[in-house]
């Protein structure tokens, strides 16, 4: 932040929201947004590095010589691997009843110009590719072949708009309309015309519905 | 200045305490009430200094942007309060005591009790008491990792360097700090 490096910790919650305050300042940063909402730093926001949230199988075919953040020893015993049924069970404090949405639902948020749009994750996961237009801008929603990872890309080459489909019902390849080529699941053509190209990787953020449409509030909900 | 921290020293020093206890008593030897009920307020301003922020920023209770607000309000003086609460409360506790009934004297003790846990809790991260910091982030190579490649992770890819963060241990600690070619980042879930 203005060349100064902070560092986080968790600092207490916000809605169901996590709040973090930095050791430097001492301010409280909203986990969502990366917003300081109190402090020093009021006011100021962190910039949103570029990530993934995929599978490790995937990852590491992506990035073989990739590292991965180690289990801290005295705390492995408390990392929970079905923590995802026990959470989706926990009471929240805010809800959107006539949303069409449970609270609990994941969805996947995305921002182009000022457009935001929530698509429910189970929706994306069986209609994928998924074929939109937000904020003025072509976009697509590509499950990965692990059948749970999920990314979005402008579907846009070289200024034209292009759909991607499956190839086959049995395979995963990806192939587009325009030139016919295949397209792997980082976004880029691995064979045909467009061989080499890449589209452009949009963020996601795979969100509760609550929290989503709270920090959303103009949020539109894609429906099929 | 500084002669007012030296007077301030001076005041503490162990062989002048016959001293300020004498002049002070006399003073306020008739009258204990004041002090006594400022000792009341400093210990429910103490206490209250942790306890508002920690009922308003509960998991499962909403929190309106006015009492967030509040909260983290009191949550940045509160260290610096209750000490100075605590400090004052200490004075006066001293100079109440020998004056004092055992069952006041009781009170007191438990009053500074209060106050001093007031001044621990301030400067306390208890939501680390359930989700432990990483303090330095260890890294284990593709080979090396035992992590399912079912399982989901947060990745960032920054010039050449890779790196996952598998969302179970996310999930568990929330945060953590690194430097991924040169750049600071803070992964958060």
């Amino acid at each position: 932040m203005g060349g100064r490096v902070l560092h986080f910790h968790l600092a207490g919650i916000n809605n169901q929201n996590f709040l973090m305050r930095d050791e430097e300042t001492g301010s409280w940063w909203q986990q969502v947004s990366g917003q300081a909402i109190a402090g020093e730093m009021r006011g100021q926001a962190l910039e949103l590095a570029p990530y993934d949230e995929l599978s490790f199988g995937l990852w590491k075919l992506e990035a073989p010589a990739g590292q991965v953040l180690a289990p801290v020893a005295k705390d492995a015993g408390k990392y929970e691997s079905n923590w995802e049924p026990k959470v989706e069970k926990l009471p929240t404090v805010i809800d959107f009843p006539r949303s069409g949405l449970q609270s609990r639902d994941v969805v996947l948020g995305m921002e182009i110009n000022g457009q935001s749009r929530a698509y429910p994750l189970a929706a994306v996961l069986a209609h994928a590719p998924v074929e939109d237009r937000l904020g003025g801008t072509p976009v697509v929603l590509v499950a990965g072949p692990d059948g749970k990872s999920v990314r979005a890309f402008r579907s846009q080459l070289d200024g034209a708009d292009l759909e991607l489909f499956h190839k086959s019902e049995s395979g995963w390849a990806l192939v587009d309309s325009a030139t016919v080529s295949e397209w792997n699941f980082t976004g880029c053509a691995t064979s045909g015309p467009s061989m080499g190209k890449c589209l452009q990787a949009l963020p996601l953020l795979k969100d509760y519905w609550f929290d989503w449409r709270n920090y959303h509030p103009q949020t539109s909900i894609y429906r099929r | 200045m500084l002669a007012r921290v030296w007077n301030a020293i001076k005041f503490f020093n162990p062989n002048r305490r016959g001293e300020f206890l004498t002049t002070e008593l006399e003073v306020s030897r008739k009258n204990c009430l004041l002090p006594g009920v400022v000792f009341l307020l400093l210990t429910l301003s103490a206490v209250a200094l942790f306890l508002i922020p920690a009922w308003i920023i509960q998991p499962f209770r909403y929190q309106s942007p006015r009492a967030l607000s509040l909260a983290l309000t009191l949550r940045q003086i509160a260290p610096a309060g209750t000490l100075l609460a605590g400090v004052v409360a200490l004075f006066l506790a001293m100079g109440l005591w020998p004056r004092m009934s055992r069952s006041k004297k009781s009170a007191i003790a438990m009053g500074l009790f209060f106050t001093a846990a007031a001044v621990v809790m301030a400067r306390t991260d208890y939501f680390e008491w359930m989700f432990h910091r990483v303090s330095a982030p260890g890294f284990q190579s593709v080979t090396d990792s035992k992590l399912d490649p079912g399982e989901m992770v947060l990745a960032v890819r920054f010039a050449s360097e890779a790196r996952a963060y598998p969302i179970r241990a996310m999930a568990y600690h929330h945060v953590v700090n690194d430097v991924v070619s040169g750049i600071p980042i803070a992964v958060t879930y």
